[in-house]
Protein backbone atom coordinates (compact mmCIF):
# COMPACT_ATOMS: atom_id res chain seq x y z
CA UNK A 1 0.00 0.00 0.00
CA UNK A 2 1.28 3.41 -0.74
CA UNK A 3 1.62 6.31 1.50
CA UNK A 4 0.52 9.57 -0.01
CA UNK A 5 2.77 12.32 0.90
CA UNK A 6 1.96 15.25 -1.28
CA UNK A 7 3.90 17.80 0.55
CA UNK A 8 5.96 19.68 -1.91
CA UNK A 9 7.01 22.52 0.40
CA UNK A 10 10.62 23.54 0.47
CA UNK A 11 12.08 22.44 3.71
CA UNK A 12 14.23 24.72 5.84
CA UNK A 13 16.66 22.63 7.75
CA UNK A 14 16.24 22.78 11.51
CA UNK A 15 19.10 21.76 13.70
CA UNK A 16 19.64 21.61 17.38
CA UNK A 17 22.92 21.75 19.18
CA UNK A 18 23.30 18.22 20.31
CA UNK A 19 26.79 18.57 21.70
CA UNK A 20 25.80 20.06 24.95
CA UNK A 21 24.71 18.39 28.11
CA UNK A 22 23.17 21.64 29.14
CA UNK A 23 19.93 21.70 31.03
CA UNK A 24 18.76 24.51 28.87
CA UNK A 25 18.35 22.35 25.80
CA UNK A 26 14.77 22.05 24.95
CA UNK A 27 12.61 20.86 22.13
CA UNK A 28 12.90 22.50 18.81
CA UNK A 29 9.88 24.74 19.20
CA UNK A 30 10.73 26.93 16.27
CA UNK A 31 9.53 24.55 13.62
CA UNK A 32 7.41 26.40 11.13
CA UNK A 33 3.87 25.26 10.60
CA UNK A 34 3.48 21.83 9.36
CA UNK A 35 1.48 20.64 6.46
CA UNK A 36 -0.20 17.53 7.66
CA UNK A 37 -1.36 14.91 5.36
CA UNK A 38 -3.50 12.27 6.83
CA UNK A 39 -1.71 9.14 7.75
CA UNK A 40 -1.67 6.93 4.72
CA UNK A 41 -2.22 3.26 4.74
CA UNK A 42 0.98 1.52 5.51
CA UNK A 43 2.75 -1.10 3.53
CA UNK A 44 0.93 -4.33 2.93
CA UNK A 45 -1.42 -4.00 5.83
CA UNK A 46 1.29 -4.75 8.35
CA UNK A 47 0.80 -1.33 9.85
CA UNK A 48 -2.60 -0.32 10.99
CA UNK A 49 -3.28 3.36 10.87
CA UNK A 50 -6.10 5.77 11.17
CA UNK A 51 -6.03 5.56 7.45
CA UNK A 52 -8.68 7.79 6.01
CA UNK A 53 -6.53 9.48 3.47
CA UNK A 54 -9.17 11.92 2.45
CA UNK A 55 -10.13 13.09 5.88
CA UNK A 56 -7.76 15.99 5.69
CA UNK A 57 -7.61 18.08 2.62
CA UNK A 58 -4.22 18.59 1.13
CA UNK A 59 -4.29 22.25 1.97
CA UNK A 60 -5.00 21.61 5.59
CA UNK A 61 -2.18 22.55 7.80
CA UNK A 62 -2.00 21.85 11.46
CA UNK A 63 0.14 23.96 13.61
CA UNK A 64 2.68 21.38 13.09
CA UNK A 65 5.61 21.11 15.32
CA UNK A 66 4.22 23.66 17.68
CA UNK A 67 1.14 21.75 18.58
CA UNK A 68 2.70 19.66 21.25
CA UNK A 69 3.90 22.81 22.87
CA UNK A 70 0.85 25.00 22.56
CA UNK A 71 -1.56 22.18 23.08
CA UNK A 72 -3.94 23.75 20.70
CA UNK A 73 -4.81 23.71 17.10
CA UNK A 74 -3.94 21.06 14.63
CA UNK A 75 -7.11 19.09 14.73
CA UNK A 76 -9.14 20.10 11.79
CA UNK A 77 -7.86 23.64 11.93
CA UNK A 78 -7.44 24.88 8.44
CA UNK A 79 -4.76 27.45 8.22
CA UNK A 80 -3.33 29.24 5.30
CA UNK A 81 -0.97 27.23 3.22
CA UNK A 82 2.57 28.01 4.26
CA UNK A 83 5.83 26.72 3.08
CA UNK A 84 6.65 24.45 5.95
CA UNK A 85 8.70 21.50 6.93
CA UNK A 86 6.34 18.64 7.58
CA UNK A 87 7.18 15.89 9.97
CA UNK A 88 7.08 13.58 6.98
CA UNK A 89 10.01 15.41 5.45
CA UNK A 90 11.93 15.59 8.72
CA UNK A 91 15.27 14.14 7.90
CA UNK A 92 17.40 12.13 10.21
CA UNK A 93 19.59 14.58 12.10
CA UNK A 94 22.28 12.23 13.04
CA UNK A 95 25.20 13.49 15.01
CA UNK A 96 27.65 10.64 14.98
CA UNK A 97 30.03 10.97 17.90
CA UNK A 98 33.73 10.67 17.11
CA UNK A 99 35.32 7.24 17.76
CA UNK A 100 31.99 5.57 17.22
CA UNK A 101 30.26 3.20 14.85
CA UNK A 102 26.54 3.03 14.20
CA UNK A 103 25.03 -0.34 15.03
CA UNK A 104 21.94 -1.86 13.47
CA UNK A 105 19.41 -3.50 15.77
CA UNK A 106 20.39 -6.92 14.42
CA UNK A 107 24.04 -6.33 15.32
CA UNK A 108 23.12 -5.09 18.78
CA UNK A 109 20.87 -8.09 19.38
CA UNK A 110 23.78 -10.46 18.70
CA UNK A 111 26.23 -8.40 20.75
CA UNK A 112 23.92 -8.10 23.73
CA UNK A 113 23.02 -11.79 23.51
CA UNK A 114 26.66 -12.67 24.18
CA UNK A 115 26.86 -10.21 27.04
CA UNK A 116 23.57 -11.53 28.41
CA UNK A 117 24.99 -15.05 28.52
CA UNK A 118 27.96 -13.83 30.55
CA UNK A 119 25.68 -11.82 32.77
CA UNK A 120 23.54 -14.86 33.48
CA UNK A 121 26.56 -16.38 35.16
CA UNK A 122 27.51 -13.16 36.95
CA UNK A 123 23.98 -12.51 38.16
CA UNK A 124 24.18 -15.54 40.42
CA UNK A 125 26.30 -13.29 42.60
CA UNK A 126 23.77 -11.25 44.60
CA UNK A 127 26.11 -8.27 44.72
CA UNK A 128 25.98 -7.86 40.96
CA UNK A 129 22.90 -6.15 39.63
CA UNK A 130 22.05 -6.07 35.95
CA UNK A 131 20.95 -2.56 34.99
CA UNK A 132 17.38 -2.14 33.89
CA UNK A 133 18.42 -0.25 30.78
CA UNK A 134 20.39 -3.29 29.61
CA UNK A 135 17.32 -5.50 29.77
CA UNK A 136 15.17 -2.90 28.05
CA UNK A 137 17.72 -2.27 25.31
CA UNK A 138 18.28 -6.02 24.82
CA UNK A 139 14.55 -6.65 24.54
CA UNK A 140 14.16 -3.73 22.16
CA UNK A 141 17.03 -4.88 19.92
CA UNK A 142 15.70 -8.46 19.83
CA UNK A 143 12.17 -7.39 18.97
CA UNK A 144 13.34 -4.79 16.48
CA UNK A 145 15.46 -7.33 14.67
CA UNK A 146 13.63 -8.55 11.58
CA UNK A 147 16.42 -10.63 10.11
CA UNK A 148 18.22 -13.91 10.57
CA UNK A 149 21.79 -12.65 10.96
CA UNK A 150 23.51 -9.29 11.07
CA UNK A 151 26.16 -10.44 8.61
CA UNK A 152 23.58 -11.17 5.93
CA UNK A 153 21.99 -7.73 6.42
CA UNK A 154 25.39 -6.04 6.10
CA UNK A 155 26.10 -7.94 2.90
CA UNK A 156 22.82 -6.75 1.42
CA UNK A 157 22.99 -3.13 2.53
CA UNK A 158 26.69 -2.25 2.43
CA UNK A 159 26.72 -1.97 -1.40
CA UNK A 160 24.28 0.96 -1.08
CA UNK A 161 27.15 3.09 0.19
CA UNK A 162 28.41 3.32 -3.39
CA UNK A 163 25.14 5.04 -4.30
CA UNK A 164 25.44 7.80 -1.73
CA UNK A 165 23.45 6.15 1.06
CA UNK A 166 24.99 7.13 4.40
CA UNK A 167 25.64 4.79 7.34
CA UNK A 168 22.78 6.35 9.29
CA UNK A 169 20.36 5.82 6.40
CA UNK A 170 21.50 2.22 5.95
CA UNK A 171 20.97 1.62 9.65
CA UNK A 172 17.51 3.16 9.45
CA UNK A 173 16.58 0.92 6.51
CA UNK A 174 17.81 -2.16 8.37
CA UNK A 175 15.89 -1.21 11.50
CA UNK A 176 12.67 -0.46 9.62
CA UNK A 177 12.71 -3.63 7.51
CA UNK A 178 10.79 -2.03 4.65
CA UNK A 179 8.64 -3.97 2.23
CA UNK A 180 8.33 -1.45 -0.59
CA UNK A 181 10.45 1.26 -2.13
CA UNK A 182 7.78 3.84 -1.30
CA UNK A 183 8.08 2.94 2.34
CA UNK A 184 11.82 3.62 2.20
CA UNK A 185 11.42 7.04 0.62
CA UNK A 186 8.58 8.00 2.95
CA UNK A 187 10.47 7.05 6.10
CA UNK A 188 13.95 8.13 4.96
CA UNK A 189 13.14 11.30 3.03
CA UNK A 190 16.79 12.27 2.67
CA UNK A 191 17.12 9.52 0.05
CA UNK A 192 14.63 11.24 -2.23
CA UNK A 193 17.20 13.80 -3.30
CA UNK A 194 19.15 11.14 -5.18
CA UNK A 195 16.24 8.90 -6.07
CA UNK A 196 17.13 8.61 -9.72
CA UNK A 197 20.54 7.37 -8.70
CA UNK A 198 19.70 5.04 -5.83
CA UNK A 199 16.26 3.68 -6.64
CA UNK A 200 17.42 0.58 -8.49
CA UNK A 201 19.96 -0.54 -5.88
CA UNK A 202 17.52 0.12 -3.04
CA UNK A 203 14.86 -1.97 -4.73
CA UNK A 204 17.33 -4.81 -5.12
CA UNK A 205 18.28 -4.46 -1.48
CA UNK A 206 14.65 -4.61 -0.38
CA UNK A 207 14.11 -7.80 -2.39
CA UNK A 208 17.23 -9.33 -0.87
CA UNK A 209 16.17 -8.29 2.63
CA UNK A 210 12.79 -9.94 2.13
CA UNK A 211 14.59 -13.22 1.56
CA UNK A 212 16.44 -13.04 4.86
CA UNK A 213 13.55 -11.76 6.94
CA UNK A 214 12.47 -13.90 9.84
CA UNK A 215 8.68 -14.14 10.22
CA UNK A 216 7.42 -13.00 13.61
CA UNK B 1 19.90 4.36 17.36
CA UNK B 2 22.68 2.28 18.83
CA UNK B 3 26.35 3.18 18.66
CA UNK B 4 29.51 1.38 19.58
CA UNK B 5 31.69 4.08 21.02
CA UNK B 6 34.97 4.60 22.86
CA UNK B 7 34.67 6.74 25.94
CA UNK B 8 37.08 7.83 28.63
CA UNK B 9 36.49 8.22 32.32
CA UNK B 10 38.60 9.01 35.35
CA UNK B 11 38.06 6.34 37.95
CA UNK B 12 38.98 6.89 41.57
CA UNK B 13 40.06 3.90 43.60
CA UNK B 14 40.53 3.67 47.35
CA UNK B 15 43.92 2.27 48.44
CA UNK B 16 42.23 -0.72 50.09
CA UNK B 17 41.65 -2.11 46.57
CA UNK B 18 45.28 -1.98 45.61
CA UNK B 19 46.88 -5.32 45.06
CA UNK B 20 47.19 -8.01 42.42
CA UNK B 21 43.54 -7.62 41.36
CA UNK B 22 43.62 -3.85 40.97
CA UNK B 23 42.66 -3.97 37.30
CA UNK B 24 39.68 -6.24 37.97
CA UNK B 25 38.51 -3.95 40.73
CA UNK B 26 38.78 -0.95 38.42
CA UNK B 27 36.79 -2.68 35.70
CA UNK B 28 34.08 -3.77 38.16
CA UNK B 29 33.82 -0.25 39.49
CA UNK B 30 33.64 1.12 35.97
CA UNK B 31 30.80 -1.24 35.07
CA UNK B 32 28.96 -0.41 38.27
CA UNK B 33 29.34 3.34 37.80
CA UNK B 34 28.65 3.59 34.11
CA UNK B 35 26.30 0.85 32.91
CA UNK B 36 22.69 1.98 33.02
CA UNK B 37 23.51 5.68 33.18
CA UNK B 38 22.45 8.28 30.68
CA UNK B 39 24.28 11.33 29.50
CA UNK B 40 22.80 13.95 27.26
CA UNK B 41 25.77 13.75 24.96
CA UNK B 42 26.05 10.04 24.33
CA UNK B 43 22.71 8.69 25.41
CA UNK B 44 22.07 5.63 27.52
CA UNK B 45 25.07 3.43 28.22
CA UNK B 46 23.62 -0.01 27.65
CA UNK B 47 26.65 -2.22 28.14
CA UNK B 48 30.41 -2.00 28.37
CA UNK B 49 31.98 -4.31 25.81
CA UNK B 50 35.66 -3.90 26.63
CA UNK B 51 38.38 -1.89 28.27
CA UNK B 52 40.91 -0.46 25.83
CA UNK B 53 43.42 1.12 28.12
CA UNK B 54 44.01 1.95 31.75
CA UNK B 55 46.43 4.80 32.19
CA UNK B 56 48.86 5.47 35.02
CA UNK B 57 47.25 6.25 38.35
CA UNK B 58 47.66 9.64 39.93
CA UNK B 59 47.58 9.96 43.70
CA UNK B 60 45.25 12.69 44.84
CA UNK B 61 46.72 14.96 47.44
CA UNK B 62 45.24 14.77 50.86
CA UNK B 63 42.98 11.77 50.30
CA UNK B 64 45.13 8.89 49.18
CA UNK B 65 42.68 7.98 46.44
CA UNK B 66 44.22 7.27 43.06
CA UNK B 67 42.71 8.44 39.81
CA UNK B 68 43.07 6.19 36.78
CA UNK B 69 42.10 7.36 33.29
CA UNK B 70 40.21 4.45 31.74
CA UNK B 71 39.36 4.15 28.06
CA UNK B 72 36.53 1.74 27.39
CA UNK B 73 34.22 0.60 24.62
CA UNK B 74 30.50 0.49 25.14
CA UNK B 75 27.15 0.26 23.40
CA UNK B 76 25.06 3.39 23.79
CA UNK B 77 21.52 4.15 22.73
CA UNK B 78 20.54 7.63 21.69
CA UNK B 79 17.47 8.76 19.80
CA UNK B 80 17.68 11.36 17.04
CA UNK B 81 15.24 13.64 15.33
CA UNK B 82 13.91 12.08 12.18
CA UNK B 83 14.56 8.56 13.41
CA UNK B 84 11.92 5.89 13.00
CA UNK B 85 11.41 3.66 16.01
CA UNK B 86 9.13 0.81 16.97
CA UNK B 87 7.89 1.43 20.47
CA UNK B 88 5.52 -0.19 22.94
CA UNK B 89 2.71 1.93 24.38
CA UNK B 90 2.91 2.25 28.15
CA UNK B 91 0.18 4.75 28.93
CA UNK B 92 -2.72 6.36 27.09
CA UNK B 93 -4.57 9.48 28.11
CA UNK B 94 -6.54 12.24 26.46
CA UNK B 95 -3.39 14.28 25.81
CA UNK B 96 -1.80 11.47 23.85
CA UNK B 97 0.17 8.39 24.71
CA UNK B 98 3.54 7.43 26.12
CA UNK B 99 5.62 4.71 24.55
CA UNK B 100 8.94 3.11 25.27
CA UNK B 101 11.64 2.16 22.82
CA UNK B 102 14.40 0.48 24.77
CA UNK B 103 15.36 2.76 27.64
CA UNK B 104 13.86 5.88 26.02
CA UNK B 105 10.42 7.31 26.69
CA UNK B 106 8.54 8.95 23.86
CA UNK B 107 5.40 11.03 24.05
CA UNK B 108 3.00 11.27 21.12
CA UNK B 109 0.59 14.13 21.49
CA UNK B 110 -3.01 13.71 20.39
CA UNK B 111 -2.29 16.41 17.81
CA UNK B 112 0.19 14.07 16.21
CA UNK B 113 -2.22 11.15 16.10
CA UNK B 114 -4.36 10.84 12.97
CA UNK B 115 -7.54 12.87 13.24
CA UNK B 116 -9.82 9.93 12.68
CA UNK B 117 -8.61 8.32 15.88
CA UNK B 118 -10.55 9.42 18.92
CA UNK B 119 -9.71 8.98 22.57
CA UNK B 120 -11.92 6.50 24.40
CA UNK B 121 -11.75 6.64 28.17
CA UNK B 122 -12.64 3.71 30.37
CA UNK B 123 -10.92 0.81 32.03
CA UNK B 124 -8.54 0.54 29.12
CA UNK B 125 -8.07 4.02 27.68
CA UNK B 126 -7.29 3.90 23.99
CA UNK B 127 -7.38 5.73 20.70
CA UNK B 128 -9.65 4.07 18.16
CA UNK B 129 -10.70 4.77 14.64
CA UNK B 130 -14.36 5.47 13.95
CA UNK B 131 -14.86 2.01 12.49
CA UNK B 132 -13.07 0.38 15.40
CA UNK B 133 -10.56 -1.34 13.15
CA UNK B 134 -7.44 0.24 14.59
CA UNK B 135 -6.79 0.72 18.26
CA UNK B 136 -3.90 2.11 20.27
CA UNK B 137 -3.85 0.99 23.88
CA UNK B 138 -1.36 -0.12 26.50
CA UNK B 139 1.07 -2.72 25.13
CA UNK B 140 0.26 -1.91 21.51
CA UNK B 141 3.31 -1.75 19.27
CA UNK B 142 3.55 1.39 17.18
CA UNK B 143 5.98 2.69 14.62
CA UNK B 144 6.65 6.38 15.18
CA UNK B 145 9.00 9.09 14.07
CA UNK B 146 10.95 11.19 16.54
CA UNK B 147 10.33 14.87 15.87
CA UNK B 148 11.98 16.38 18.91
CA UNK B 149 14.37 15.40 21.63
CA UNK B 150 14.94 17.01 24.98
CA UNK B 151 18.26 16.34 26.52
CA UNK B 152 19.45 17.12 29.99
CA UNK B 153 22.34 15.87 32.05
CA UNK B 154 20.91 12.48 32.85
CA UNK B 155 17.86 11.94 30.74
CA UNK B 156 16.61 11.99 27.19
CA UNK B 157 12.97 12.49 26.45
CA UNK B 158 11.40 12.47 23.03
CA UNK B 159 8.34 13.66 21.19
CA UNK B 160 7.07 11.54 18.35
CA UNK B 161 4.43 11.44 15.68
CA UNK B 162 2.39 8.74 14.02
CA UNK B 163 0.66 11.13 11.71
CA UNK B 164 2.71 10.35 8.64
CA UNK B 165 2.75 7.67 6.00
CA UNK B 166 3.82 4.20 7.06
CA UNK B 167 3.57 5.10 10.73
CA UNK B 168 1.07 3.77 13.19
CA UNK B 169 0.04 0.62 14.95
CA UNK B 170 2.00 -2.53 14.16
CA UNK B 171 0.18 -4.84 16.50
CA UNK B 172 -2.07 -4.50 19.47
CA UNK B 173 -2.81 -6.95 22.22
CA UNK B 174 -6.54 -7.16 21.64
CA UNK B 175 -6.58 -6.57 17.91
CA UNK B 176 -9.93 -5.98 16.36
CA UNK B 177 -9.29 -7.35 12.88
Amino acid sequence: MKGMNNNSAKIPHVTIDSDSDSDSEGFVEELPRVNFTSNGKAASGSLKTGGKTSSLSKGDAGKGGNTYISGKGGKGSASTAVSAKSDAELKLELDVPPNSRILMNCEVAELLQEIHEHMAILSEDPKIKIPESFDKAFQYAKEGNHFSTAQSVKQVLDPLKKYGVSDGEICLIANIGPETIEEVYALVPSLKATRSFNQGPIMEAITALTNIKVPK
Amino acid sequence: MFFHIVLERNMQLHPRHFGPHLRDKLVSKLIKDVEGTCSGRHGFVVAITGVEDIGKGLIREGTGYVTFPVKYQCVVFRPFKGEILEAVVTMVNKMGFFAEAGPVQIFVSNHLIPDDMEFQSGDVPNYTTSDGSVKIQKDSEVRLKIIGTRVDATEIFCIGTIKDDFLGVISDPGAAM
